[in-house]
């Protein structure tokens, strides 16, 4: 954690949240199923232990997104980011994680660091992955084979970089939606929530 | 087989050789000791023994008759066997042949039409030699035709040579000429070249003078020019000259035209007050007029009093000249109390007018100046008729003083009334002018009054309109803020599900992302797995079709299909082998019954198991049967009869031959002998 200890800058900002995206992402795709169990290793952070995954095309995709990501946290231009999950057989999109990012744009690359302790930031981002976790209970269960894709919203002008497409919002017809946790580093604010398909027992 | 019933048949006939030899030694030893009985024994001992050896035979006979059947079968069976493979070889060989046939027959075929293409070749070809030749003919004719040409052309050739020794002689003679000519050229250009210099030289002077020409017309132009620039900049002087001195104005000019700025506002200030002054002029002059009015009217009631004056004088005169009347007091006090009374009604009439008059001025809005010269003039013709009054009192007075006495109080009081009259007369004057006064000031109160009145309207009219106003807007704003509300709510609602702006935002994401590459691969599943459901489907169709003559790409249905149809021929070949065996041995078995039929006289049916039915040749009705069961193990050949109604006919018999005897054979034939004589006899 490459930040000035006594304060947070905008680089500092930026590398907390894509962590906290890393690890974040690593816990849905535990915990829904979308990866068989043994593919994941326990690792810890922020104090509590969390699932890993350890299938090497997942951690190079998830490393490309969250690099770019990261830039872009950097740059103040993206809004959102969001887990869709797909059902492989239906096409039908079956939950949403949908993560807002707010950012500060008056904190630019010289400025001060912001007073924030980071240990309070990590405090907030455990709160935010305990309630990921606590989620699972209320959600519908995914009966059928699952893929995931991670969506960034961003702004109209940025230039879209060589692998990267547009693509549709993927929304779910007939929603529910939660609103979680949120947490900001005083730079960044990010809101989670979630959305999933109404199933018809309900 | 054989060996086995060898043996048998060695065996069997071993024992009757030691029945034989038995009885035989049995016979020997006992002869002499007894006589008939002996013999009687010896006649039993050989009918047994020839019965034993009959059996014995037969037993021989049978063994050697299924011996020899075995052995027809076997030599049945080989020579089938024999036969069937001698013609599944001829039928192979059938069967090469129509190959080895058809084969041949495709050879020929392709034989003969190789034969034809070449025989076409041939004729292609011959074709082409007479072609050919034909061309080589038509060649040499037209060498010949070219050799001819060229022959001419050689005699064309040697007269032209001819010709050209001519024309080459003809040409020194002009080359000669045409030296000397050059000659002559040479000179001529010489000259030539003289009076080109000459020219040049010429040509070089008139050009210096087209030049300088040139120049000089260029140089009075621009004189020209100057000139008009000079004329030009000395208007521009003058010009400028007279701007210098207008210039030289301009500060005077600024301040005369500050000053005259200054006059205009002042004259328009004096203007202003010309025209105000105009009005107070006017207005001075209308009171002036009002004035002289009045005095007019003024002067003219001071004569009119003089008058009344002399007169009164005149009258009081008379009075002093006449005497006094007792009465004349009375009345002068009822006139005088008359005259108070009026005084005094004209005092109330003065003081309703003026409570008249205020209620007037606050009940009327605005009065013209004529009215108050009105009213003026009222009260002019009132103090006139007052006047008058006065005047028809103090006529009637006078009248009244005529008759009677008048004293000095009298004319005390008319001296006062007069008094009071004038003090009236100023009083109303002073009362116009306050009259004056409080109408111009009520007017311009009510002015005053109606223009608040108008505001306080006015502004009532806007309060209640603003109220109005501001109830709208509060339900408005109360509306919009439910709007505000719902569409709020909504937002964040389609925000949670993820709806966004067009056109501030966009979505992007990773081309090879895992939902896409998940999609590819179940979607190459599913085709693979339709292609191996495609495969395995016609790898079924074939295999119930049979394997058959096509040979598919499909390399794993080929093997097991010869084989199969080997077992299959192998399989028919069996069956074939089966179904006749059996005819056979029907036939066979129908040959031997109907032999035992005849033989034996009896029809041997086998009802149910180890039960035989015996129907004799010469039984009387169709139904006479015996039964009989065989008892004890297979093949023993121990039997017992069964209880028909037949056999119960047959009591003696059965009694005689089977109980006693113990033989069926000569039961057997008993009933046959029985029933042979039974139909004999009758």
């Amino acid at each position: 954690m490459s930040k000035t200890l006594k304060g947070i800058t905008l680089k500092g900002s930026a590398e907390l949240v894509a962590e906290f995206f890393s690890f974040g992402i690593n816990s849905i795709l535990y915990q829904r199923g979308i990866y068989p169990a043994e593919t994941f290793t326990r690792v810890t952070q922020y104090d509590m232990s969390l699932q890993l995954t350890t299938d090497a095309k997942l951690k190079n995709y998830l490393t490309n997104v969250i690099s770019q990501l990261k830039e872009w946290l950097f740059d103040c231009t993206v809004q959102k980011l969001v887990v869709v999950i797909t059902c492989l057989e239906t096409n039908e999109v079956l939950e949403r994680w949908q993560f807002d990012l707010e950012c500060d744009k008056t904190a630019k690359e010289g400025s001060a660091p912001r007073e924030k302790s980071i240990k309070a930031i990590q405090e907030e981002i455990r709160s935010v992955i305990r309630q990921i976790t606590a989620t699972v209970t209320f959600l519908p269960l995914l009966e059928t084979a699952c893929a995931f894709d991670l969506l960034i919203y961003t702004d109209k002008d940025l230039e879209v970089p060589e692998q990267w497409e547009e693509s549709g919002p993927q929304l779910i017809d007939q929603s529910e939606e939660v609103r979680l946790r949120s947490f900001t580093t005083t730079i960044h604010k990010v809101n989670s929530m979630v959305a999933y398909k109404r199933t018809n027992s309900t | 087989m054989d060996d086995m019933e060898d043996t048998t048949i060695f065996s069997t006939l071993k024992s009757f050789k030691s029945l034989i030899s038995g009885p035989d030694h049995s016979l020997l030893e006992t002869e002499p000791a007894y006589g008939r009985s002996d013999l009687q024994k010896l006649y039993t001992k050989r009918v047994e023994l020839e019965e034993a050896a009959e059996r014995v035979r037969s037993h021989t006979s049978l063994l050697q008759l299924t011996q020899e059947k075995q052995q027809m079968e076997l030599s049945h069976k080989r020579a089938r066997i024999e036969l069937e493979k001698e013609a599944h070889s001829s039928s192979r060989d059938l069967q090469r042949e129509i190959d080895r046939n058809r084969e041949l027959l495709l050879k020929i075929r392709r034989l003969e039409e190789r034969e034809e293409k070449a025989n076409q070749a041939l004729n292609e070809q011959m074709e082409n030699n007479k072609a050919l030749k034909r061309n080589l003919e038509e060649l040499h004719k037209k060498a010949n035709v070219k050799d001819s040409k060229l022959t001419e052309a050689d005699q064309m050739i040697s007269e032209l040579k001819d010709e050209t020794r001519r024309l080459n002689q003809k040409i020194q003679i002009q080359e000669s000429k045409f030296s000397t000519q050059n000659l002559e050229i040479q000179a001529l250009q010489e000259q030539l070249d003289v009076q080109r210099k000459k020219y040049q030289d010429v040509s070089q002077r008139y050009q210096n003078l087209q030049s300088s020409h040139s120049i000089s017309t260029e140089s009075e132009l621009k004189m020209k020019e100057l000139e008009r620039r000079l004329a030009l900049q000395e208007q521009d002087s003058v010009i400028v000259k007279n701007m210098k001195s207008e210039m030289v104005r301009l500060p005077e000019l600024e301040r005369e035209i500050k000053r005259l700025r200054e006059e205009n506002c002042f004259l328009r200030e004096t203007k202003e007050n010309n025209s105000l002054l105009k009005e107070e002029t006017e207005g001075l002059r209308k009171k002036l007029e009002r004035v002289e009015r009045v005095m007019e009217e003024k002067l003219k009631a001071e004569l009119e009093k003089e008058k009344l004056e002399q007169e009164l004088q005149a009258w009081e005169n008379i009075g002093q000249a006449a005497g006094l009347n007792i009465r004349k007091p009375e009345d002068l006090s009822r006139e005088v109390i008359q005259i108070q009374q009026r005084e005094l009604n004209l005092k109330q009439q003065n003081y309703t007018l003026n409570s008249r008059l205020k209620q007037m001025l606050l009940r009327v809005a605005a009065e013209n100046k004529k009215n108050e010269q009105q009213q003026k003039l009222e009260m002019l013709l009132d103090s006139r008729r007052e006047r008058d009054g006065m005047r028809a009192i103090l006529e009637s007075y006078d009248s009244e003083l005529a008759t009677s006495e008048y004293s000095p109080q009298l004319m005390f009081r008319v001296k006062e009334a007069e008094d009071m009259l004038q003090k009236v007369q100023a009083h109303n004057t002073e009362m116009e002018t306050q009259l004056s006064k409080a109408q111009e000031e009520a007017g311009s109160f009510k002015l005053q009054v109606q223009m608040v009145k108008m505001t306080l309207y006015l502004y009532t009219c806007m309060c209640l309109f603003f109220r109005q106003k501001i109830e709208e807007l509060e339900a408005e704003r109360q509306r919009l803020e439910e709007q505000n509300n719902i569409l709020e709510m909504r937002l964040e609602r389609h925000n949670l599900q993820g709806d966004y702006d067009p056109v501030k935002t966009k979505v992007i994401h990773l081309q090879m992302n895992p939902t896409s590459i998940a999609k590819q691969q179940h979607a190459e599943e599913v085709e693979q797995l339709r292609l191996e459901c495609q495969l395995l489907r016609d790898r079924i169709r074939k295999i119930e079709a049979g394997g058959g003559v096509t040979k598919d790409d499909t390399t794993l249905i080929i093997p097991p299909s010869q084989e199969i149809l080997d077992l299959r021929k192998q399989m028919e070949s069996a069956e074939l082998k089966n179904q006749r065996l059996k005819e056979v041995f029907q036939k066979k078995i129908q040959e031997f019954r109907t032999a035992c039929y005849v033989l034996t006289g009896y029809q041997i049916d086998i009802t149910v198991e180890n039960q035989y039915r015996l129907t004799s040749v010469y039984a009387e009705h169709m139904e006479d049967s015996l039964l009989f069961k065989s008892t004890g193990p297979v093949g023993s050949g121990s039997m017992q009869l069964l209880e028909t109604d037949f056999s119960r006919t047959l009591t003696g018999l059965v009694d005689l031959h089977l109980f006693h005897q113990k033989s069926i054979p000569v039961f057997l034939s008993a009933v046959t002998i029985e029933l042979f004589s039974r139909q004999t006899v009758t």
